[in-house]
């Protein structure tokens, strides 16, 4: 859910490609398999261009949306080395949002339309961060957890066909690594403090845990629709591999600093060499993306206003030469 | 080394930098355009550094460490001028203080890159590039939205004569004036105003923007004496708040 | 109103069901296309874009953007609308280059001659 391509598993592979010239299809799909990547003017198959556009933009209203939870805390980071840290973490997230957003332009939506599809609830933005961050400890698990998180999925985005998505998400590779750090960092800090501060990290780890194990979404159906997009390399890793992958780098270091996570069958399989875990709650999972999570109502609210207050801002700098061109790459 | 001198002259500085990072910080994540909330996130991160590295200055010279000084001391113990912990309010009063003090600051530091005591004089010729970022971001943001909308124009001239006794009283001069200036540690808050007076006027006139007639202007002093608004108290608490928790912990 | 987990909401005063009227068509002003030189005797590289409504703020805003980790001594932008490209589909322009031998350093393989001769006439 964070970057990830929307599948209809109900779609037929013939009617996904329907209309599209036989032959720029079979250049095209010749030139991924190359490994080639697909530039912004290139012709491309309009599936491929509205899963992208769809992807990459919500990509963008995570990073945006995303920061709000951990703003929750900037006024109040605890000292000078988290207060900068945080501030620079938020920062960056903002600008993620930028490169993505511009990203999307490339394939011809505007920014404007996408902010507009954003808050009026029409697009969607990953799940997480429609949960609240409660005290200091949850901005510390997010900047390391979730964070950890998107890094599996943008890693994997990152090799991707379409150039403009994998450049900015390299930008946003090398930034990332510093919000892990930091976030490994602060939540150490924390669970090596005073028992306080143990307790406010273990209670925001276990509130945290059932939104992580959503955070890759469900089992990926197999379809043809599926089969079409990993071949397209749109969609790049299955959901369940990606949270295999996260299992195995983090409950380990997890555990390591003594922190139990609320699900006593997590554990890894010997024979299977995969982790066992209790199945997420996806009913849940998909009340919470139709807009029924504890915060999605402000978060939209909060975007809205920011929007508008804005308004005159930007309405006072355009200038009557002002002439938008979808930007080249 | 008249240190009591020294140590008020780093206090106001370190105050200052630190309250109007912090209301800068505020609008990370919230600005007008993604573009904008991230220079002047860039800021509001640059002022908190400076903060800080003002507040080591003055825990070399015996003063409690940065952390413990910054976030555990009341309102009535803050040095800042009142101009620094007034509200965001909307962009036009955020950007006319963001302009009005980035002007003083950097000719503030300036002066200092030259004072006889030499940790400041090193720590104002590092900062020299930001401050210098700060002030070209200030100047163009004040001239255009000035000359923007005729919405725009109005608000910026409300905001900038709602600030401008504000802004005065950074200039609320200090016991120590005389001693400073002596031992040349600093010029003064008379010269820095002078300075600054000359500095700002071409843009507010580049900006269309007028200031109050002189004889109205009234100076909010008292800042530097720890006497505050009813904006300070609640910000000192909700920045303190996590770290007051367990103060002498590491976070 | 929204009373918020986060201080700066609560006092924003946010009605939880505010609507605005959407975004109009360039509320985001335009785009630079951003350049970016680490470091003296280097190229210029393209590094992405700014949406800005003049070249001063496309400026301030390239260099948070894009400047505000590791180095950069120079930064250019230049509206995207006043950027001419060649176009992708025309790159077979390129094609026989590789083969163009005689404008290459390595299309010329003096040794080899003079190697032989040597050998031949035993110098
Ligand atoms: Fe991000
Ligand atoms: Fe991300
Ligand atoms: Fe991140």
């Amino acid at each position: 859910m964070y970057g990830n391509a929307y599948i209809d598993p109900n779609e037929k592979a013939n009617s996904i490609v329907a209309g599209e010239d036989p032959e720029k299809l079979a250049e095209f799909e010749a030139r991924i398999s190359k490994g080639e990547k697909i530039e912004p003017k290139d012709w491309m198959p309009k599936e491929y261009r509205k899963q992208l556009i769809r992807m990459i933009e919500q990509h963008a209203h995570s990073e945006i949306i995303g920061a709000l939870p951990e703003g929750t805390w900037i006024t109040r980071a605890p000292g000078f080395q988290r207060k900068l840290a945080l501030m620079a973490k938020v920062q960056d997230e903002v600008g993620h949002a930028q490169l993505l957003y511009s990203a999307a332009e490339t394939l011809g939506k505007s920014r404007e339309a996408m902010i507009n599809d954003l808050i009026t609830g029409k697009s969607k933005y990953s799940n997480v961060f429609n949960y609240p961050a409660f005290e200091w400890a949850d901005a510390c698990i997010i900047a390391w957890l979730i964070d950890a998180g998107a890094i599996i999925n943008q890693v994997a985005n990152a090799k991707g066909s379409y150039g403009p998505y994998c450049r900015a998400l390299d930008r946003i590779c090398t930034e990332e690594s510093f919000h892990l750090k930091y976030g490994h960092d602060a939540v150490v800090t924390l669970a090596t403090g005073t028992p306080y501060q143990r307790k406010m990290v273990q209670d925001a780890l276990t509130r945290w845990w059932p939104p992580i194990m959503h955070f890759f979404g469900p089992s990926d159906k197999i379809s043809q629709h599926t089969e079409i997009l990993m071949k397209w390399k749109v969609k790049m890793a299955s959901n369940d591999d990606m949270r295999q992958q996260y299992l195995n780098m983090y409950v380990p270091k997890i555990w390591d600093l003594g922190l139990t996570l609320p699900d006593p069958n997590l554990k890894k399989n010997e024979e299977t060499g995969k982790w066992d875990y209790t199945e997420p709650d996806w009913e849940e999972f998909k009340r919470v993306i139709n807009g029924d999570g504890p915060c999605n109502a402000e978060r939209l609210a909060v975007r809205r206003n920011a929007e508008e207050r804005g308004r005159w801002v930007r309405e006072a700098l355009k200038t009557a030469d002002t002439k938008y061109i979808v930007p080249l790459a | 080394m008249n240190t009591p001198a020294i140590k008020e002259l780093l206090y106001k500085m370190a105050d200052d930098l630190l309250i109007i990072g912090h209301r800068h910080s505020e609008w990370t994540g919230l600005g007008p355009i993604l573009e904008e909330d991230i220079s002047f996130s860039s800021m509001a991160q640059d002022k908190i550094g400076q903060s800080q590295a003002l507040f080591q200055l003055l825990h070399q010279l015996g003063e409690p460490d940065a952390d413990t000084n910054a976030f555990t001391r009341n309102a009535n113990q803050f040095y800042n001028a009142q101009f620094a912990e007034l509200p965001n309010e909307e962009y036009d009063f955020s950007t006319v203080r963001h302009f009005l003090y980035d002007h003083a600051d950097q000719l503030r530091f300036e002066m200092l890159a030259h004072s006889s005591y030499e940790p400041l004089a090193k720590l104002a010729r590092k900062v020299k590039g930001e401050l210098k970022y700060h002030v070209f971001h200030a100047n163009t943001w004040m001239v255009k939205l000035a000359q923007g909308t005729e919405e725009s124009k109005a608000r910026m001239q409300t905001a900038l004569s709602n600030a401008w006794n504000y802004a005065l009283g950074m200039f609320e001069e200090s016991k120590f004036e005389k001693e400073l200036i002596a031992a040349k540690i600093f010029e003064g808050e008379a010269a820095l105003k002078t300075k600054w007076i000359q500095a700002i006027t071409p843009f507010i006139e580049k900006a269309g923007l007028k200031l109050p007639p002189e004889k109205e202007w009234n100076p909010v002093y008292g800042g530097r004496k720890n006497f505050h608004t009813e904006h300070l108290d609640p910000l000192v608490k909700e920045m303190g708040e996590v770290f007051r928790v367990e103060p002498a912990s590491q976070w | 109103m929204i009373k918020s987990l986060d201080p700066r909401i609560t006092r924003a005063e946010i009605e939880l069901n505010n609507s605005i009227a959407p975004l109009e068509e360039n509320d985001q002003w335009e785009t630079y296309e951003v350049f970016h030189q680490k470091k003296r005797g280097d190229q210029h590289m393209h590094v992405g874009i700014v949406h800005a409504a003049n070249p001063d703020m496309a400026l301030l805003f390239a260099k948070e953007q894009y400047g505000r980790r590791g180095q950069s001594v120079n930064i250019w932008v230049v509206k995207t609308r006043e950027v001419y490209t060649t176009d992708y589909e025309d790159s077979d322009i390129f094609d026989t280059v590789p083969e163009k031998m005689f404008r290459e350093a390595g299309g010329y393989k003096v040794m080899e001659k003079i190697n032989k001769y040597k050998k031949e006439h035993k110098i």
